[in-house]
């Protein structure tokens, strides 16, 4: 296999015994355990220094691929996102009680799921990830469970801040929606690190 | 006071992806401003072109979005992109390969020749990756999957729908050759 490498080949005096594959598996686990045919070879040791040399320039020509990539085409991105803003997911319908209108008036699940991502926005140190709703959200007047994951920012009083997020969502489900709330369950299940914190201790440094 | 889209730039990989389940669209445009150039370096390193790295990124992301709701954690989107683009590339390449007919052993001109190709060509990482656009399409696969993807032989094996064997074949002849055309630079 390593005919192709400059130097005498296998079986040739002073050639390595062994191919590239071997060789590459050989660095790869970290020369262990020693081969003393390849570890007395000099011939094996050349092939060797020049693989590990072409592996060490693996990373550095990832960033360098990286920071050729200047930055993303900003219509090339609004592309993108025209596409993935079709593949709406809105979910149910969900009525309003009181539309004595002929029009039946709806919210989607998906709109709903954005408020409660508008009460964790004006919550300082929440950031909600997922928010489901149980029950059937399409009769009017049945208790529903709404399921909240949030993220808290780093230092933040957990209790304290996820009561004030349990706040702005009633307070905007009542705004906005018919929606009978039975229970809000909200789990933390990630932390985050804030800019401001950042900022903070970056000036007490 | 910050803008909500400030704000979720702070967020986790984990709760992009959630609210991305859920349909938020902005959670998905801070993903690509996250992986996105990193997303395009390796797809045009995979294809050898700007444009198929585009295309190939553009697919990827439109993909993701529509099935993301099926990766489990989502800390560990950057990798699931990262094998989507792998995918896509992959797949790209072998329709090029079947249009055209063309041999492994013939290479198609590299149309990455812009300003930083040129600048990079006096550098040991210039050689290197020249060396790697003369390589025949299948090791040039191999051997990014592997150095640049990180990928296992088996994985390699399976996304190229190849044996084992094969790919250390492949990867074997890539070596070699790099090895010798880099012997100028040691």
């Amino acid at each position: 296999m390593n005919t192709d490498i400059p130097g005498p080949g296998p079986g040739e005096p002073g050639g390595c015994a062994h191919g590239i594959d071997a060789l590459t598996d050989y660095l790869e686990r970290d020369m262990l355990p020693a081969d003393p045919s390849i570890d007395d070879s000099p011939e094996c040791q050349r092939i060797l220094r020049s693989l590990r040399r072409v592996r060490a320039l693996a990373a550095p020509l990832r960033e360098a691929d990286e920071a050729a990539v200047t930055a993303l085409d900003q219509d090339w991105i609004r592309g993108i996102m025209e596409n993935i803003g079709r593949e709406a997911k809105a979910g149910r319908d969900i009525p309003f009680a009181a539309s004595d209108d002929d029009a039946a008036l709806v919210i989607t699940e998906g709109t709903v799921r954005g408020l409660v991502r508008g009460a964790g926005d004006r919550t300082p140190g929440v950031l909600v990830g997922r928010c489901v709703l149980e029950g059937d959200v399409t009769v009017i007047g049945e208790p529903i469970m709404l399921h909240v994951t949030v993220s808290i920012g780093w230092g933040k009083s957990v209790a304290e801040t996820v009561s004030l997020f349990r706040e702005e969502v009633a307070a905007s489900l009542q705004q906005h929606t018919d929606l009978v709330v039975a229970g809000l369950d909200i789990v933390v299940d990630d932390l985050h690190f804030e800019a401001d914190e950042i900022g903070e201790v970056g000036d007490d440094a | 006071m910050r803008t909500s889209a400030g704000l979720l730039e702070q967020a986790t990989d984990r709760t992009l992806v959630e609210r991305c389940v859920d349909g938020d669209t902005r959670a998905f445009q801070v993903l690509i401003t996250r992986y996105g150039r990193m997303m395009k370096a390796y797809a045009v390193r995979l294809t050898r072109s700007s444009a198929d790295g585009d295309d190939v990124v553009q697919e990827a992301l439109i993909s993701a979005w529509k099935r993301i709701d099926t990766l489990e954690d989502g800390a560990m989107v950057k990798s699931w992109l990262m094998r989507i683009v792998s995918r896509r590339a992959i797949d790209l390449m072998r329709q090029r390969k079947d249009t055209e007919s063309t041999d492994d052993a013939i290479i198609e001109a590299p149309e990455r020749d812009g300003p930083e190709r040129k600048a990079e060509a006096s550098s040991q990482l210039g050689a290197l990756s020249a060396a790697l656009d003369r390589l025949p399409h299948g090791q040039h696969q191999a051997w990014v999957l592997r150095e640049i993807g990180g990928y296992s032989y088996e994985e390699i094996a399976e996304q190229l729908g190849q044996s084992v064997a094969s790919v250390r074949g492949s990867l074997a002849r890539a070596r070699a050759t790099l090895v010798k055309e880099m012997e100028g630079w040691r």
